[in-house]
């Protein structure tokens, strides 16, 4: 009953009246952001980090991941009225909510996928809190040559599953790992591939890298849609709520789709996007009448969007319990907790448990803000939809440049950023994941450090990775993803590439 | 087809990155002082996975080119070249010289100098022909930003020869 506890103190820890605060600000920026598109929920929490420094860690932590859950909670309305996702999670939602918003149900439609997202967020956050803490526990015991099998598995998994491309994924995980190795070496003092760059010495800046990879590339998407045409946007009509046969249809799928995003959150790497393509799958495999999905079948809406809020409360598992993100912008969440000073991880329940519990109970709190927020401010908020994307583009740059700059006064790092920039826009031309350079990046140096620990206490010798039962167990799962990963993409078809396609279509 | 090609580019020059990479590695001091590994043999093995994934990448490349062939599909039909491509390409360009130029003046000049400037030539291209409201962006954007991070966050921005 440790979880129940925890949830109750952090409970009394999150309703005080500046954590409300804070936490209603980000579930409010998080579903701004959502509205905007190319900006993701990685990019925004990045560009608002500068915004939190001198504040207190919870309260900042608060407010990040509000941005993140707040993101994900708003990505359906642009799907159901606009026909366009507001983040790449979305996409699912965009199948079955556009067709029904033009056959003028777009209200009821907003409602459910509100709904659906409460109650899976909420079911989240309570699996998140009973999970956490058992997992924590066991990862107190983990020492070196865990910690390498750990973050090993994690690498490959989002290696495999982000993108298509298997040696995309690794290539994107290999740069990561190779920038997280600049900078002067902690254990000999010597300082590797700096080139004579004094800034580099202090290692490359992972909120600099964020900035550059996700907000300043994704301007480039923006300068692209500039030439795109005018967007046509539902009036939503009506009282927004639903009918009793609606909610028939849409329980089920909710409480399904809670189910497979929490599992898919858990898997490192597997985000929100394959979340809301395995629920949207099982939903029609389960329905009497899947002929209904793509032309308006509610289930359609309420299962992504259960799923994707799930695997969000998923992805922060991994992230506090074991101190390894489950999504990009649980990595960046990570990179910000790194930057107050705190190390993510099992120690965390023990050492900062205000920090930790107040943080899960305000997700409980911020899901009812954005039930509250959402519902009856749609149209308004869909009105951020009308800012020309020209002005749109130019603000974020400025954000952007503004913030950097003040990570460490420095116009070097305004560069960094813009190569970062440049190299992100060279990623999404070419379809190389982002995330897993992320990854790479911001547990290159743990891995690094384990894996030097652990040969250092078996005097250099390798079989200790093998020798340790849950080492070896982690090794073996990592061989496992990428093997399955190869053996998947072989198969011509899956029904994953089925559903991809589906969405690309629209 | 123009798509593979580009792959194969990124796997020639991922070769080279990795190859300047580890002899950049090999040439860094050898202290093994109470390490048996030294600083030198993770980078190693990090530039050996992006030698590997660069050949896992033509393999792919490899099979989709076979893959394509069976298919015959003619090759030059499908992707024909975009005219806009190219001046896409060249506005992205102007644009990271502007803002290498905006950061290059960024503690010089300062931060409410550069800044209105820097914005209001990306909006007269991005948003043409509406000056007052990209006069009122600029200007708005830079106020409201430096009154958030100087006087707010108490994070200084470059104040440059203004005397603030």
């Amino acid at each position: 009953m440790e979880s129940l506890d925890g949830i109750l103190h952090g409970l009394a820890v999150a309703a005080t009246p500046t954590h409300l605060l804070y936490t209603l600000i980000g579930t409010f920026i998080g579903t701004m952001i959502s509205h905007l598109p190319g900006i993701g929920p990685s990019a925004g929490i990045a560009l608002l980090i500068p915004v939190t420094f001198g504040m207190d860690p919870s309260t900042a932590l608060m407010m990040l991941a509000g941005i993140y859950y707040g993101c994900m909670y708003g990505g359906a309305v642009t799907a159901i009225l606009l026909n366009t996702p507001g983040d790449a999670a979305a996409v699912m939602t965009v199948l079955d909510g556009y067709p029904l918003a033009r056959s003028g149900k777009a209200a009821s439609t907003l409602a459910i996928a509100a709904i659906s997202s409460f109650i899976a967020g909420t079911m989240g956050v309570t699996a998140l809190a009973f999970v956490a803490v058992p997992l924590a526990s066991l990862a107190l015991h983990f020492g070196p040559a865990e910690y390498f099998g750990l973050i090993f598995f994690a690498l490959s998994t989002v290696s495999a599953l982000t993108g298509d491309s298997l040696a995309k994924g690794l290539l994107a995980t290999f740069i990561g790992l190779a920038l997280a190795t600049v900078g002067i070496d902690l254990q000999s003092g010597v300082p590797r591939f700096t080139f004579g760059i004094v800034e580099l010495q202090d290692r490359v800046s992972f909120l600099v890298v964020v900035v550059g990879l996700f907000a300043i590339a994704e301007v480039s998407r923006m300068v692209e849609g500039t030439k795109a045409g005018t967007l046509h946007i539902v009036k939503v009509k009506g009282k927004l709520w639903f009918s009793k046969e609606e909610w028939r249809r849409a329980y089920p799928a909710i409480f399904r789709g809670a189910g497979v995003g929490f599992f898919c959150g858990a898997a490192p790497g597997l985000g929100g996007t394959v979340a809301a393509m395995l629920s949207y799958i099982l939903e029609k495999k389960v329905s009497r009448t899947p002929e209904r999905f793509g032309k308006g079948a509610i289930e359609g809406v309420a299962a992504p969007e259960a799923a994707t809020n799930a695997d969000t409360c998923g992805a922060f598992v991994h992230l506090l319990a074991l101190g390894v993100p489950g999504s990009g912008a649980t990595a960046v969440i990570m990179g910000a907790f790194i930057m107050y000073g705190i190390q993510p991880g099992p120690m965390l329940f023990t050492t900062h448990p205000d920090l930790v519990w107040g943080l899960i109970a305000s997700m409980y709190l911020g899901n009812a803000m954005l039930l509250v927020l959402n519902l009856p401010l749609v149209g308004v908020l869909a009105r951020i939809l009308y800012v020309p994307p020209g002005i749109l583009l130019c603000i974020i740059l400025g954000i952007a440049s503004a913030g950097v700059y003040s990570f460490n006064y420095n116009t070097f790092d305004l560069f960094m950023a813009l190569g970062f920039g440049v190299l992100g826009y060279a990623f999404r031309k070419l379809d190389i994941p982002k995330a897993p350079l992320l990854f790479g990046l911001i547990l290159g140096h743990t891995l690094e450090q384990s894996f030097r620990q652990a040969l250092t206490i078996s005097s250099g010798d390798v079989t200790v990775f093998f020798t340790h039962p849950i080492s070896a167990f982690l090794l073996f799962c990592a061989a496992l993803s990428i093997g399955g990963s190869i053996w998947a993409k072989r198969r011509p078809r899956t029904l994953l590439h089925a559903a991809e396609e589906q969405a690309a279509e629209v | 087809m123009r798509a593979l090609r580009a792959d194969l580019m990124l796997a020639v020059t991922v070769v080279i990155v990795a190859a300047i990479y580890l002899h950049t590695d090999a040439g860094l001091p050898t202290a093994r002082i109470g390490d048996p590994l030294g600083p030198k043999a993770f980078p190693a093995l990090v530039g050996g996975g992006l030698t590997l994934s660069a050949i896992l990448l033509l393999l792919e490349t490899w099979n989709k080119r076979r893959a394509l062939a069976d298919t015959r599909v003619d090759p030059h039909s499908p992707e024909a070249p975009k005219g806009d491509d190219k001046h896409l390409y060249l506005v992205m360009l102007a644009m990271v010289v502007w803002t290498a130029v905006y950061y290059f003046v960024f503690e010089t000049v300062g931060y409410l100098l550069a800044t209105p400037v820097f914005l209001f030539g990306l909006l007269s291209y991005f948003n043409p022909r509406k000056h007052l409201t990209n006069v009122l962006v600029a200007g708005g954007f830079t106020a409201v930003v430096y009154l958030l991070f100087s006087i707010l966050l108490g994070v200084p921005l470059p104040a440059g020869p203004l005397p603030l």
